[in-house]
């Protein structure tokens, strides 16, 4: 069932993509038959509960898993066909992730983390630098990540996210460990940045405030995409 | 570099983790630095140790023991019933005997030494040369060493006071019939003296009186009746008693006898006088100083001073305890029954080889023990090693009383700690080591385990950032091996400290070895205890070092990795799944 409407490009094409878990005895249907077609630049929002599935269809989306059935393509590449080492390229070059817990390497300080992203592709401090300059945290690059606030740790992984200007930048529960507040500056400042340095933005969250900001929302139910949330 | 950044900040900043890794590598890297350093100890001095006759430059010693008789009953008697060499060699040791008067009129003061051959009997020293001319023989010299008595004191006096006298004794003699013509003699003087009194006495009494003198001088001839009878009594009654006595011949007169006293014997026990004769044993060999690497003592054994002189004055040379005992020095004198012999060098003799406390040149030694070309045992020094074998059994099959004591033989009679904790460090020094070794390796394997099994969701994180595989093996590696170059370098630190204490507080291990034994019960005599102390070091060994540096490093980066490839293995999205 397909919900996509306002594709342009065609950045992202998925067809019938399914995955399951095996969790002892019983299999699980984390997706059960997504469609999906996502164009360049866009701000798509992934909406529902916990164990809706979205979370997973973000992984297949940022080539972190492969499905166990359908086709994801990216850029005309079906993800499911890629070796070990071409999927690690792609989320070094082409993605950018943000997670709920934010996920800095915690031995590492603010300015060390954004360099990790940069690392294997030519260790760069200057971009480093010049991105936490971008998140508003040039004052803070040698403080490690123990000694900030959750508000300034996401800002941390945003300009990490965003350092390799990454053609897709996927959140997950961006702002789940945030108050209402500094969430809703982590997401202008994703929204704005993204826009920015022309990166599509899909956001996983199950905060309808949240997902009420993005221009285009995809509610996600029993690992199924619901009819078009879209404004 | 970003990487070396990180490892170094992974190291800084999970302090706590890197130093109980770093410790528990170090201590296991340590132990197995010391325990082998250790057995390496234990086994050079023990091979200096047990390797005596080396020392000596000797393949074999040759010497001459009495065949222990297997006589029951009363040993000492089976001995001598069995003569031969026992009884030789129990009159040669019973040479000491201290007849006191041979040392000089009591109340003077002696020196004296004596010497004894113990149990090797002594032969004539041209029986070496026999064996000098066996085939596969180099080298053939002969020693003399002596158990040695110094005896020290003021000869005593022995003086015992016997009474005698004062007996009286009771004889009883029969004095001897006169003769016939003695007793006429008699008669004629009574009678006379009868006239001349001109019969004063009665008649009738005097009539009666000749009737019976008559009557008894006739029958005189028969012999019997009393000379004084009541009758003849009476016939001398007019006689006075002074002019009687005149009338007796001479052997009436005087008795004249001889008499021997009964043979008597005076037994007393006399307590032994008190002395202050002090005896204090020592052991003494006669060295061939001709031949300075070969012999009951070598130059090799001299710690201080220098070897006897090849000419064979009056040298000695004195075993370093020895000479500790009774503080001589070099340059000291040694006074041998009236011959000054001075000490020219300290030795330390070999175990387990013919050691004695003082050494002298060998004629001198046979002219002061009255052994004059004698010896009572012959070192020898086979072509080559293969040789020594057949040398061995030459000379047995030559010499059927000689006993040949090859360097084995000789090692196998040393015991103490330093045998018993070689023997332990061949035994357990390895099996100590390759445990230290395994433990410290899991102890390594479980924190990089532990730690990489925390940092799945770092790992999972730095696979989304787009790190691949080998990256990220790569970084945990890195941290690894940076642990076991610290925990190695710690291990090294550790283990050589330790080494070095134990070369400067070490227990000191001894080793003993004893020649002779309780033969025919002269035991304490003839034993002759030789002990070495060997101070207990651990030389630390570069391939030591290196091993254990390399275990280290090996074991921090095996675990490591096995534990980052179990990390890396996982899809990230697993890998990132972990942490919910």
């Amino acid at each position: 069932m397909s919900t996509d409407g306002t594709s342009t490009n065609g950045l992202y094409s998925l067809h019938g993509v399914e995955k399951f878990f095996q969790r002892g005895p019983t299999t699980v249907r984390a997706l059960d038959g997504v469609d999906l077609e996502i164009g360049a630049g866009e701000f798509v929002a992934l909406e529902g509960p916990s164990g809706s599935g979205k979370t997973t269809l973000l992984q297949l989306l940022g080539a972190l898993d492969r499905p166990s059935g359908g086709e994801v393509l990216f850029e005309g590449r079906d993800l499911a066909k890629l070796g070990d080492r071409e999927l690690a390229e792609l989320r070094l070059r082409s993605f950018g992730f943000i997670f709920q817990q934010f996920n800095l390497i915690p031995t590492l300080t603010a300015l060390e983390n954004v360099e990790a992203k940069l690392a294997p592709i030519g260790d760069d401090r200057e971009q480093a630098r010049k991105l936490l300059e971008e998140v508003g945290l040039g004052h803070r690059a040698d403080h490690l990540p123990a000694h900030m606030s959750g508000g300034e740790q996401q800002r941390v992984a945003i300009a990490r996210a965003l350092s390799v200007e990454p053609r897709v930048v996927l959140a997950d529960e961006p702002t789940g460990n945030l108050d209402s507040a500094t969430g809703g500056e982590i997401i202008e400042l994703l929204s704005s940045l993204a826009a920015e340095h022309g990166s599509t933005v899909i956001v996983a969250t199950h905060d309808a405030t949240l997902a009420a900001r993005a221009p285009r929302r995809l509610a996600v139910r029993d690992g199924r995409l619901l009819a078009a949330a879209a404004v | 570099m970003f990487y070396l950044r990180y490892l170094r900040n992974e190291l800084v900043r999970r302090r706590a983790r890197t130093i109980v890794t770093m410790l528990g590598l170090g201590v296991g890297v340590a132990l197995v630095i010391v325990l082998s350093s250790l057995s390496n100890g234990l086994d050079s001095a023990q091979s200096k140790t047990l390797d005596p006759l080396a020392d000596i430059g000797t393949d074999l010693t040759v010497t001459l023991q009495p065949q222990q008789q297997s006589t029951g009953g009363f040993g000492a008697g089976g001995g001598f019933a069995g003569g031969g060499a026992n009884r030789d060699l129990i009159q040669a040791n019973q040479s000491v005997v201290t007849d006191l008067s041979k040392l000089g009129k009591p109340g003077t003061h002696f020196v004296h030494d004596f010497f004894l051959p113990g149990t090797q009997l002594t032969f004539p020293q041209t029986q070496a040369q026999q064996i000098a001319q066996l085939d596969g023989v180099a080298q053939v010299t002969t020693g003399l060493t002596l158990l040695a008595d110094h005896q020290e004191g003021v000869v005593p006096k022995i003086v015992a006071k016997l009474k005698t006298g004062g007996q009286t004794f009771s004889i009883t003699r029969n004095i001897a019939r006169p003769t016939a013509a003695q007793f006429q003699a008699m008669q004629a003087c009574f009678d006379k003296l009868r006239q001349q009194s001109g019969g004063s006495s009665s008649g009738g009494s005097g009539s009666g009186g000749s009737g019976s003198t008559g009557g008894g001088l006739s029958s005189g001839s028969g012999g019997s009746g009393g000379f004084g009878g009541g009758g003849g009594g009476g016939g001398f009654a007019g006689v006075g008693r002074g002019a009687f006595a005149k009338c007796l011949p001479a052997s009436l007169r005087r008795l004249r006898t001889r008499f021997t006293t009964p043979q008597q014997t005076i037994t007393q026990a006399l307590n032994p006088p008190q002395t202050n004769i002090t005896s204090t044993a020592y052991t003494i060999g006669g060295v061939d100083q001709a031949h300075p690497t070969m012999g009951v003592v070598t130059t090799a054994q001299v710690t201080k001073g220098r070897f006897l002189s090849p000419a064979g004055g009056t040298e000695a040379l004195v075993s370093t305890a020895y000479a500790a005992k009774h503080s001589l020095k070099v340059g000291s004198k040694l006074v041998l029954n009236g011959t000054s012999f001075t000490v020219v060098g300290l030795v330390s003799p070999p175990l387990g080889g013919q050691s004695a406390d003082v050494y002298l040149p060998l004629k001198q030694l046979q002219t002061l023990a009255n052994q004059k070309g004698l010896a009572n045992v012959v070192l020898v020094r086979a072509d080559s090693s293969k040789d020594v074998g057949a040398v061995k059994a030459a000379i047995e099959a030559k010499f059927p009383q000689a006993q040949v004591a090859s360097s084995k033989d000789v090692a196998d009679t040393i015991s103490g700690s330093l045998v018993s904790a070689s023997n332990l460090s061949h035994d357990l020094g390895l099996a100590l080591s390759v445990v230290a070794a395994v433990a410290a390796f899991l102890l390594a394997a479980l924190l990089a385990f532990s730690s990489v099994g925390k940092r799945v969701r770092e790992l999972g994180t730095l696979k989304a950032l787009g790190w691949t595989q080998r990256l990220v093996v790569r970084q945990i590696a890195g941290e690894s091996l940076a642990q076991g170059l610290l925990g190695g370098v710690f291990g090294i630190v550790l283990g050589v400290a330790v080494a070095l204490l134990i070369d400067q507080f070490g227990p000191t291990l001894t080793a003993h070895s004893t020649t002779g034994g309780d033969l025919l019960g002269l035991g304490a005599r003839t034993a002759r205890t030789a002990t070495q102390t060997v101070s207990l070091n651990a030389p630390v060994g570069v391939a030591v070092l290196a091993i254990g540096f390399g275990l280290a490093v090996l074991g921090g980066l095996i675990a490591g990795t096995a534990g980052a490839l179990r990390a890396a293995r996982l899809r990230p999205a697993d890998a990132l799944r972990q942490m919910e």
